[in-house]
Formats: structure tokens, sequence, C-alpha cells
């Protein structure tokens, strides 16, 4: 599974710059600001959270105060203003995880993983974000979702972690799929 | 290439009705796999993979798509198979491992009739069912997922084959903005956000005001914990709700369409800005669309995973690029909306319904549903039931059939104990109060409510304290903050509903909750802070034994909740 969080180290600002340039070119400033949210949504899913150079490139692009962009990035849930692990994973808690025993795994996790208290495991190779919302797949409850599109259904504290241990190991978890 | 004219369109839909007829009963095969968010999540995309290499090694000639969700998550990935020898068949969990067998038996001739969900016919054949017999779809009436597992949800070209785009047509061409409204008004149908307020009557007091621009826009925020249906109908069905919103845009004269979508639904943001570009490709959309002067723009715009922003004036502000955060109304937003223009915000379900509406007439919709709620809607499901998934009834269906007809009832070794209704505005019903039916109105005084559809059954082993403090502490973390009563009164009441979890509950505890909702209620500034309380209110109504028990006797029935874990750990309140 390929990684998909950059160290502030490695931020390369180019693709961000190019995806500005191809997308985002507002014909008013009505519609820059419409824009904000968008392209802050793209750095956020290119880097896995939005350093401060991309805020103020998106600042800079769109004719906006970076105070405004950091403004709304610490009010959406969707955004991370510190870069997180290795892996991202979203542990849903949507009312049909809730009910399959979610709240329980999210105990156990916290538990077995010590995760600090930005939901990191002390190794960085994890964030886990519990998702207030809903995934969507209810009929994999309780499921995770790690970098995009990798789900992992009918969790318990045993399948969690060798799921977790799997992806730490860069071992393949295909057995493991979300499927019964 | 654009379309410049009625007639031009009309070549060439009927070119594509051709092509589709001569496809669809042709003499070569026709595979679809069902690709959504839902079936991806159980490896469709690798199903598709293994189905295509599977059947280019055995030599089969079949043109192998995509199609989108049709609702029956429970059995993702789906694949239907059309060949010449017998009629389509939908088989269910068709996962990679099952790929080999199947096309050996296409190879064959042969069906595996243990795998199939049914067939598209009215008659059995080989022992397999028709499909519209199923329990799960034969209680559905589908008017918004009729195409929905059918057609290719990234090509316009299916859309119009299957007899899209006819009412933006007919609208253009045949009739004025005032008939379309009038037809909207006759049809009644009522908001699916969750409110039910009539969306003809909010277009009409759209259209009275004489303030410009206008923007129309469509609400696919979805935030609910328990909620799928917007987001399935864009990933199945995008053009659907396209037409919809072109069509509020023409009822209102104004070129200006948005649609809003959370920024969690990638596959369906993916799906909607492709069918934009599509209209824009073929000239649906833009500037003088097929020559009357008439232009219209849709633009998709993002959220970024706050509930709040599915309240309409923090959507608002949202898609202006700002924190979105309720005001307080009046101005309501049809005179003062996006950029302070008069603005009609609907829901993504509510648009998907005026196209059938525009083309059948209001009077043909009004005659579905009950006296009250007309049409039909989309619900989710979710808990221990033995089919999950999403389905579309007529409105005025008891939630008993729903539950345990549609749905098959409870899992094996799973008591039915209740049913959380109305997302997490709302209260439960108990069993006993299964024959309420799904509208607008009739559970309202049970303390349900239909809201936006999303209903979560849940079994003996969850504890009505603990559900409630669980709706309650969504509540208390997706508060925006602004408004005071929301923001120290949801804490208050999850700290109170903590106490009773932990054995630490005192006596009077339940005046008190009520005393501390009914500020919220009232003070509150938006809608969704005036419903924050409604869940713990209704499990207090619905299960009071059970609230009883961790006061009076310190123990809970269910066995969930740490009653000897002390005062110490009230501060900690989990991850949420």
């Amino acid at each position: 599974m390929a990684d998909l969080t950059q160290s502030q180290a490695e931020i390369d600002l180019e693709p961000l710059r190019d995806i500005l340039q191809r997308d985002f070119n507002p014909d008013d400033y009505q519609e820059a600001e419409e824009l904000i949210l968008g392209a802050c949504q793209e750095a956020q899913s290119l880097y896995g959270w939005v350093p401060q150079p991309a805020s103020q490139l998106i600042a800079d692009h769109l004719g906006v105060s970076i105070n405004r962009i950091f403004g709304l990035l610490t009010f959406y849930a969707d955004f991370r203003t510190d870069p997180p692990g290795k892996h991202a994973m979203l542990l849903c808690h949507g009312a049909a995880c809730f009910v399959m025993g979610s709240e329980r795994l999210i105990g156990e996790l916290n538990e077995d993983q010590q995760l600090g208290p930005d939901g990191r495991t002390p190794d960085g190779a994890f964030s886990v974000q519990v998702v207030n919302g809903c995934l969507g797949v209810c009929n994999l409850a309780p499921v995770a979702q790690i970098d995009h599109h990798h789900y992992f259904g009918h969790l318990n504290r045993e399948r969690l972690a060798a799921v977790m241990q799997a992806i730490r190991d860069g071992q393949p978890v295909e057995d493991l799929d979300g499927v019964e | 290439m654009a379309l410049n004219s009625r007639a031009a369109f009309e070549s060439y839909a009927s070119d594509l009705e051709k092509k589709w007829d001569a496809r669809m009963s042709g003499s070569g095969w026709v595979i679809s796999v069902g690709i959504s968010e839902c079936s991806l999540a159980r490896g469709a995309d690798k199903t598709l993979a293994h189905l295509r290499l599977a059947l280019e090694a055995a030599g089969l000639n079949a043109e192998v798509r995509q199609v989108g969700c049709a609702g029956w998550c429970w059995a993702e990935p789906f694949v239907e198979v059309r060949c010449p020898h017998h009629p389509p068949i939908v088989y269910a969990n068709i996962t990679t491992d099952r790929v080999p067998d199947l096309v050996e038996a296409f190879k064959r001739g042969d069906v595996i009739s243990g795998w199939a969900m049914g067939v598209r016919s009215d008659a059995p054949f080989k022992g397999i069912e028709p499909l519209d017999e199923h329990p799960y779809l034969k209680g559905q009436k589908r008017l918004l997922f009729e195409r929905a597992g059918v057609i290719d949800p990234e090509s316009i070209d299916d859309y119009i084959a299957r007899g899209g785009y006819s009412a933006w047509i007919k609208a253009l061409f045949e009739m004025t903005p005032d008939q379309v409204v009038d037809e909207v008004k006759t049809a009644n149908v009522r908001g699916r956000g969750g409110a039910g307020f009539p969306a003809g009557i909010k277009w009409e007091s759209g259209r009275r005001t004489q303030v410009w621009p206008k923007y129309v826009v469509a609400n696919s925020h979805e935030g609910e914990p328990n909620v799928y249906k917007d987001r399935r109908l864009i990933e199945s069905d995008p053009h659907l709700v396209l037409e919809g919103i072109m069509l509020g845009c023409f009822a209102l004269e104004t070129p200006n369409g948005y649609n809003y979508v959370g920024g969690e639904h990638v596959m369906a943001i993916k799906r909607f800005r492709e069918a934009v570009k599509q209209a824009y490709a073929i000239g649906l959309l833009g500037e003088n669309i097929l020559g009357t002067g008439i232009s219209c723009h849709v633009k998709t715009r993002t959220g970024g995973g706050a509930y709040i922003c599915g309240e309409g004036s923090a959507l608002m502000y949202s898609l202006m690029g700002l924190r979105g955060q309720p005001r307080t109304k009046p101005p309501r937003s049809v005179e003062e909306g996006v950029w302070r223009r008069p603005t009609v915000l609907n829901n993504t379900e509510t648009y998907a319904n005026i196209p059938a509406i525009v083309n059948n007439g209001g009077a043909w919709y009004a005659a579905m549903g009950t006296e009250k709620s007309k049409g039909t809607k989309l619900v989710t499901i979710q808990g221990p039931v033995e089919r999950i998934g999403l389905v579309e009834v007529e409105m005025g269906m008891p939630l008993r059939e729903l539950i345990f007809g549609l749905y098959g009832g409870m899992k094996d070794g799973y008591t039915f104990k209740g049913v959380q209704t109305g997302g997490v505005s709302a209260g439960p019903l108990r069993e006993d109060q299964l024959d309420l039916t799904v509208d607008f109105d009739s559970m309202t005084e049970a303390g349900g409510m239909l809201g936006s559809g999303g209903f979560v059954v849940f079994d003996e082993s969850v504890c009505a304290v603990d559900f409630a403090r669980y709706l309650m502490a969504f509540n208390r973390y997706e508060s925006c903050g602004k408004c005071t009563p929301c923001r120290l009164g949801t804490p208050a009441l999850t700290e109170i509903l903590d106490r009773m979890r932990n054995g630490q509950a005192r006596q009077g505890e339940l005046p008190l909750i009520e005393r501390t909702s009914q500020h919220v209620i009232d003070l509150s500034l938006c809608g969704l802070g005036q419903v924050a309380p409604m869940p713990v209110l209704g499990m207090m109504k619905a299960f009071p034994e059970e609230f009883a028990a961790h006061i009076n006797e310190g123990r809970c029935p269910a066995g969930v909740c740490p009653m000897d874990a002390g005062a110490a750990v009230l501060s900690i309140s989990g991850a949420v």
C-alpha cells in the first residue's frame, strides 16, 4: 500500500501548483472565494494534510489571506494542519457501526495501539481518525477505511489488529479485504 | 460536438436508443458490474478486472461494462449477464474467487442458479425467480432508482438512451417557467432533506422575488451518521440530479446552478463533475442551449466534513468559502441566500424527482403516496438486519413491512429492540409502534421522524442510555459553536448521560435532562440545534425502564455501560 502522507521536509508544491493553474481559474473574486475549500481538498488529498506552504500557495493563487484559509482548515473536520502518520485510517463511528459495536472497538484500539491525543500510533505508522459521519458502506459495519478506498469490514479487536500489523509489515491484506 | 436545435437532440437521442436496443437484445454478450463506493469496498473493481481476463481467456467475446449501484449493498459485488441464450440474470456476491466458475458456466451455456439473485423476465428461468419477485424488490417502487444499476453513470449517452433529458427538452420548448412551478406545486413534492417543506412553494416565492441574480442550489451534503441515499443516487445516476437542478434553474429563470457535495463523498463528486462536463460537451448546458437563447451553468462545490453544513444557511456560507455557521432567519434564503441573493435550496433527492414530474405532470406524481406525503422515498436501513441497503418505496409503507419484509428482518441471533428514526434528530420507535408508516407526519407523535430516510435497527445488545449518549455526543461534536444553548447544552446533556453510564447518576437526572433539553430546543439558533436533544428525549420516552435501572439500581440491563467505572473516567469520552 503506497504511503499517502508526506512529511514536512518532502513537501513538493509543484503538483499543487499545476492543479491550481489547471482547474482553479476564477472569473472574479466571488468565484475565487467559492474555490478555496476545493483547493484545500486538493492539497489535503495530495499531501495527507495541508502544510503551511500549501496554504500560502492557495492564498496567493486565489487572492485571499492565509488567515482565512487557516480559519477554514481548523473548522472543517476533513482537514489536518499537522502531518499525520504514514497510513491514514478512518474508523467509522456512524450509527450503523455503533450498533454493531464500534464504540467498544474504539476503546480497544486506543488500548492496543496506545493512540496519542491526535490519533497517532507511537511508531507513526498510523493516524486514526474516528469518523463521526458515515463512510456509507454500512453492510461491512463496523468498518475502517485505510489510505483511500481500502476497506476492512466486520472488524473486531483481533481482526483490526491483524490488518494493522499486516500493513505495518508491508504484507498484502487481500484476504482481509472486507469480504466475509 | 454541441447540439444546436431540438431536432438535432431528438435525432441524437433516437440514434442512442436504437444503439441501446441493439446492444441489449443483440447477439453479443453484455456483462455489467456495479461499481460504486459500496461495491468497491467489497472489491467490485477486482471482480470486473478478473471477469475481463477470464472471459478473454475463455474466448467469449463479451462487452464488460460498469454500471452504478442498484441499492442492494448486501449483494455486492453484483454482475448482470445478458446473452443471446437466456434472459438477463443478476448474480449476487460475485467475488473474484467465484469468477472462474461463473465464466466456466457461461462457456458451457449453463447458469449457476444458486448464485443468482433473479432473472429480468416475468417467468422463472431454470429455477431462478424473476428479479421483480425478489422480496427486496417486490415492495419497492423505483422512480429515482429506475436506471440505477442499468446505465453507466459515467455515460451521458446511456442516460439519454433511457429517456434522459426529455424533461429538459420538454421544459425548454413546450413550457414556461410558471408552468414548471405549477407542476411542481401540483405534485406537492416535499423537501427530502428532512424538514418536508413543499418545494413548489419555495420555488414560487423564489420566482416572486425580483432581485437578481438568483441561485439554485442542491444540498448533497449528507453528513448524518446513518444516511447515504444522496451519494448513492449521484453515484448511480448523476445526470438525473443534474437534470433536476437544470429544471430548477429554468423555473427560476436563472443561469446559476450549484451542487454542494460533502467533501468525503469522493466518487459522487467525481461522477457529478463528469456528468456536468458531458452535458456541456453536447450543448445541454452552457449559453444559448439548443438555440433557445436560454443559458444554464451548473457548478460543483465541495464541503469539508462538517455536519452543520447540511443546514441551509450554513451550507451557503460554506459555499461562499466561509466557516459553515448558520445565521438567524429571517431573511429566509429565498430572499437572501448565496451572495445575499435569492436562493432556492433543495435536497438532491427532491431535485431528482423533478424530471419525472415535468414529463408526466404533477397530477401523476400526486397520485402516489399518502394524502400529505406524495411520491416515493429513498430509505436506508442499517444494523443487524438480513439485507442492508437502499430501497425506494412509495410513501405510506408500514415500517414493519419495510424492516421485516424488504430488509428480511433480523439476522440470526439478534432480537429486535427498536429502530432509531430521523438520523440524529429524533427518537426511536419500539416494536409495537412499527405499524406507523413511512411519511412525513405519522411518526412525529410517537417521537420519531422520517427525516432524510435513515433508520438504524438495533437489537437487545444495545443499551438505550448508551445509544442516547452516542447520539448526543455526535451532536456535541458537530455543534458549530456559534450559539450558546447548543454549544454548552449538548456537552451538558452528554455529561449527564455519562454519569448514568458510569454508575454515578443522582436522583433527579431525568427532570434535569428535560429542563436542559428544553433550553436547547427553545433557544438554539438553527434547526439542527433545536432538534439536538430529541434523540435523548425519544430514548427516555421509548425505554424509561432502562433509564430507571441505571439511576435507581445502578445497573445496565443490556450489560454495555461501564457501571463501575466511577467518577475517574468521566472526563474521558473516547475519541469522539
